[in-house]
């Protein structure tokens, strides 16, 4: 299969192989194809096509001619042939489906509902057969049954087997150039974090398949185990490790965390860190970033008379980390 | 219970902190201490210090002294105490920290001591004290005199050793020979102690005022040598208004000379000498912070300190800071010798000079302007005489040097981010303007703004320090200024423009004014040697002997691996070069700290640095003056050896000796290795 999302993406490498082909006149069917992408992609940059995934094949007929012929000796021992009347055939195009799958989102965490939509579509002139359409949904995600809408076949029944569900619709057929939308809805539940979030669309009739997938990226959301440190450096001038009025921020001090990330503190000696990882972190303050200042007593929290800082940081948490310093005196020598 | 009071007192000196009431006793005394000794309080013949200072504030009735005790105490207003030691023991050896002095208007007069007026010939305002405070040996005491009572004035008297031991992990609080706080604070927080009540910092009727420290030396023994245990800080006003210290010498300190803290509006420190301080701590000479309004700082010498003379961190309110001497700072930190955050300070007629950076540096973050730097005389910088931070720099280097030349305002977002709002500074049309009897030095400034131009005598470029302003005039509504030039001697000029609305500009550049005969005067550059002293030299230099001598110095000491010690062995070359710099005054040194090449380049810029310190610091105790040595810390990036053996790398771990003279001394560098210490 003709991978057209990869034309659409390289648009230069298009040029190119439209360039080549027009050299290789055996490969005449990739030309038009390829300038048939162009055209659409040219539509498509124009604004006048949306971009969709999947271009469908125009439906085609063939002429199927056939004669017979035979070949015989006549009495005069020459050999002799002959030619029956050419037979014509119209073949029809077959039943060959199409098939689109789209989500509502590009990103979920859990606790979020999907709506997918799938477009199935017969580009053959005939009828496709009974269809039925299968879906395995990704890891994680429950689908939710009552939400199931399709138009303009109806389906008669739902079967669930683990992750995916079938799609039944009495026996009914697609005609030709017909199409059909199924939406539905499945819940993001704490399992999808472990999964990949692809999930294949497949639609079947008795002659054909076709099948699409689409990807959704999960997030953690509420699940995700990093928290957010924030703190401070100042200079302390009452000793209660807190910063009032008054107490100007230290610049470009820097704090270690334990898993060895430095921090620097803004020009107001403030600091941030998203995206920590939750648990017991431990900071400390480089004494040697602030020359002239070392850790100032404090005269109320026992805790706080140290070098670090210890917080327990919540998944999803804020947490913590004040150091008030003061001018030094009797800086280590050794 | 009076017993009970004083052992309290005596142990914690910080119990009477919560009897503030007793202080507005209406009646004082007049005392005449007449014993240098210190103690448990005991009814003898020896009045102490402890004694009349727990008398004037209360916690001591006069019954329990002894009648000849009570001889020496007379009722009056205010209270006095005044001294009467005998000459022969004059240092009194504290056992513990004094109890504060909290009552209103003491006077705490070393003056009175007979004997007292002698002076130095360099310090003419500031008489040697008799008597000396200072911590017994093996006491750790924070502070020599904590000031919690408002109108007190400590005079003539000497406090040095005042510093707290290292604790685990965090420092105590201000720890300096004086400390002026509104309520007298524990060392750090003790689990056992009642909790303590805090500091009301942000009341500003608990704050004290009135203070006055005069004719002090603090830090350094009468003998102005450096003292085994230094003090923590000269000076720290923590938490008081109008506080005056003057006339006050301020020497040796670990940290700053005279550090603010929350409050010290209407802070006066005039005619001070702040001289090699920051050693081991905060480097500046003075370091300013918190609410400064109406502060001023005038008249002082500020000079061999580790990092900046002045640095106004992030205050409040307007400083005057006018006719100091700055000189020979940066020891430690290459700073700017001022530098400056806030708004509308004034720094004019200031002598700022011998800095490794720039003269006065204007902050951009946080945003600072109206700050007036005219009338000041440079000379001998690493930099711009003014160098105003532009684009809201905040990285490291722009908290102690500046950024250089700024280029001309191409926007007036540029002033929203800029020191001084971008003032632009002035230009001249040429760069050498025509010669003639008389002519016009014309230029662009901003309009209306004054632009004061100034005579430079170095060479260091295109902007080389401005040595002394010659004129001052109006640039028009469009930023034209003109210079009548009538002087026919030639000169070099550059120029700066002030606008209240703003503050001062950077230099322009240097343009020369050739004299009627075309020629220009010459400049030395600025890398000939000058004399390194802090005080301006009384005798005359000798004259040079005919022959020149022959020096021979070692060039380097070693340092064992990963220690910064000095080894005994490295102690005799030390004392060689000590005697060197004894015997040629005019010698001055850099100590340019190395390390091998092992461990990483942080640690090891780190290293190398203590290891100068610590060379520095043995030179210092043999009585070096701060001002002639300097401290440069390589890390590891300039290795004496290729090799990796260990004798190599011994050979790395070094501190060099770079001197310089003024006399034209022949030196020979001898590279010593008698104090290889191979691991």
């Amino acid at each position: 299969m003709l991978r057209l999302d990869w034309i659409f993406s390289i648009p230069g490498s298009a040029y190119r192989l439209v360039g080549y082909l027009a050299r290789s006149f055996k490969r005449r069917f990739w030309l038009q194809a390829a300038i048939a992408f162009l055209v659409v992609q040219l539509l498509s940059w124009s604004g006048v096509v949306p971009n969709f995934g999947l271009t469908p094949v125009a439906a085609q007929s063939t002429n199927v001619t056939n004669q017979a012929g035979g070949s015989y000796v006549d009495a005069s021992n020459t050999p002799q042939r002959t030619v029956s009347n050419p037979t014509s055939l119209q073949a029809t195009g077959t039943a060959s489906l199409t098939i689109i799958k789209t989500a509502d989102r590009g990103a979920a965490e859990p606790g979020d509902v999907v709506v997918y939509r799938l477009l199935v579509r017969n580009p053959a002139t005939t009828p496709s057969g009974a269809l039925t359409i299968t879906d395995e949904l990704p890891l994680g995600l429950q689908f939710i049954e009552e939400s199931v809408r399709t138009s303009p076949l109806q389906f008669t029944s739902i079967t669930t087997r683990d992750r995916s569900f079938t799609l039944d619709f009495g026996g009914a057929s697609l005609a030709g150039g017909q199409e059909l939308s199924v939406v539905y809805a499945a819940l993001v539940t704490p399992d999808a974090i472990r999964g990949s979030g692809r999930n294949v669309a497949q639609a079947i009739t008795p002659t054909s398949s076709a099948s699409a997938s689409n990807e959704l990226a999960i997030r953690p959301g509420i699940l995700a185990d990093c928290g957010t440190l924030v703190g401070r450096v100042f200079v302390d001038k009452n000793f209660d490790g807190e910063q009032q009025a008054g107490e100007p921020g230290v610049p470009n001090a820097v704090v270690f965390m334990d898993d060895g990330n430095r921090i620097l503190t803004d020009p107001d000696g403030l600091f941030s860190v998203a995206n920590v990882l939750a648990g017991n972190r431990v900071g400390t303050l480089d004494l040697t970033s602030l020359p002239g200042y070392t850790l100032a007593p404090n005269l109320f929290r026992l805790a706080d008379n140290s070098q670090s800082r210890l917080v327990q940081l919540e998944p999803g948490g804020l947490a913590r980390m004040n150091f008030g310093v003061t001018p030094a005196f009797g800086e280590e020598q050794g | 219970m009076n017993t009970l009071w004083t052992v309290l007192a005596l142990g914690t000196g910080l119990s009477l902190g919560m009897t503030g009431a007793i202080a507005q006793a209406p009646s004082g005394y007049d005392i005449t201490v007449n014993s240098a000794i210190d103690g448990v309080v005991t009814p003898d013949d020896d009045l102490t210090l402890r004694e009349a200072i727990l008398l004037v504030n209360g916690a001591l009735a006069l019954e329990a002294l002894s009648p000849a005790e009570q001889a020496l105490v007379t009722p009056a207003v205010t209270s006095t105490i005044g001294f009467d030691l005998p000459s022969d023991d004059t240092a009194i050896a504290l056992t513990a920290a004094l109890p504060p002095l909290q009552a209103v208007g003491l006077v705490l007069d070393g003056t009175t001591q007979p004997g007292y007026g002698a002076t130095r010939p360099y310090l003419p305002n500031v008489p040697v004290p008799v008597v000396s405070l200072t911590p017994a040996a093996g006491t750790e005491i924070l502070t020599g005199l904590t000031i919690t009572g408002s109108d007190v004035t400590v005079r003539g008297l000497n406090l040095y050793g005042f510093a707290a031991s290292p604790r685990i992990a965090t420092l105590t609080t201000p720890s300096a020979d004086i400390l002026v706080i509104n309520r007298a604070l524990p060392a750090d927080l003790d689990p056992d102690a009642p909790m303590f009540e805090g500091l009301e910092l942000a009341d500003p009727e608990a704050t004290i005022t009135g203070v006055t420290i005069e004719q002090n030396w603090l830090g350094t023994p009468p003998d102005e040598s450096m003292p085994e245990q230094r003090s923590a800080a000269g000076v720290v006003v923590h938490n008081a208004t109008d506080v005056r210290i003057a006339d006050n010498l301020i020497q040796h300190h670990e940290a700053s000379g005279v550090i603010t803290g929350f409050r010290a509006d209407g802070l006066e420190l005039d005619g001070n000498a702040i001289i090699g301080n920051g050693l081991a701590g905060m480097p500046d000479g003075v370091r300013l912070e918190g609410s400064l309004i109406g502060a001023a700082v005038t008249n002082n010498l500020i000079c061999a300190n580790d990092g900046s003379g002045i640095y106004l961190f992030k205050p409040e309110g307007a400083v005057q800071i006018e006719s100091n001497a700055i000189r020979f700072n940066g020891r430690r930190f290459r700073r700017a010798a001022v530098y400056v955050m806030g708004h509308g300070h004034t720094i004019v007629g200031n002598e700022i000079g011998y800095q490794p950076g720039p003269g006065v540096a204007v902050s951009a973050y946080p945003l600072s302007d109206r700050n007036l730097i005219r009338e000041n005389q440079f000379a001998q910088l690493d930099g711009l005489s003014i160098d105003l931070l532009a684009q809201g720099s905040s990285d490291i280097l722009h908290f102690q040097r500046g950024d250089g030349p700024n280029p001309p305002r191409n926007h007036h977002h540029r002033r929203a981010e800029t020191g001084n709002g971008a003032i632009n500074a002035p230009e001249f049309n040429v760069y050498a303007f025509r010669t003639g009897p008389d002519y016009a030095i014309v230029g662009q400034a901003d309009p209306g703004s004054e632009v004061d131009l100034y005579q430079i005598k170095q060479d260091a470029g295109f902007y080389s320090p401005l040595t002394e302003p010659l004129m001052t005039t109006t640039a028009d509504g469009d930023g034209n200024f003109s210079f009548d030039w009538d002087t026919d001697a030639g000169a070099w000029v550059s120029a700066i423009a002030s606008d209240p609305e703003f503050g001062t500009s950077e230099p322009a550049p240097v343009i020369g004014l050739p004299a009627s005969n075309g020629t220009l005067p010459a400049r030395p550059p600025t890398t000939v040697p000058f004399e390194a002293t802090c005080y301006p030299p009384v005798a005359a230099i000798p004259d040079r002997p005919a022959e020149p001598i022959v020096l021979r110095v070692p060039r380097n000491i070693h340092f064992a691996l990963d220690q910064s010690f000095i080894s005994l062995e490295s102690s005799f070359i030390l004392d060689q070069i000590a005697d060197a710099m004894q015997t040629y005054p005019s010698l001055t040194v850099e100590l340019q700290g190395h390390t091998d090449p092992r461990a990483s380049v942080g640690y090891n810029q780190a290293l190398s640095e203590r290891r100068a310190l610590a060379a520095r610091d043995y030179l210092l105790s043999q009585g070096i003056a701060a001002e002639r040595l300097r401290i440069v810390p390589f890390g590891e990036s300039r290795r004496r050896t290729q090799g990796n053996t260990t004798l190599d790398y011994a050979r790395d771990r070094r501190v060099e000796f770079i001197f310089t003279d003024t006399q034209g001394l022949d030196i020979i560098f001898e590279a010593v290795e008698s104090d290889l210490q191979i691991e």
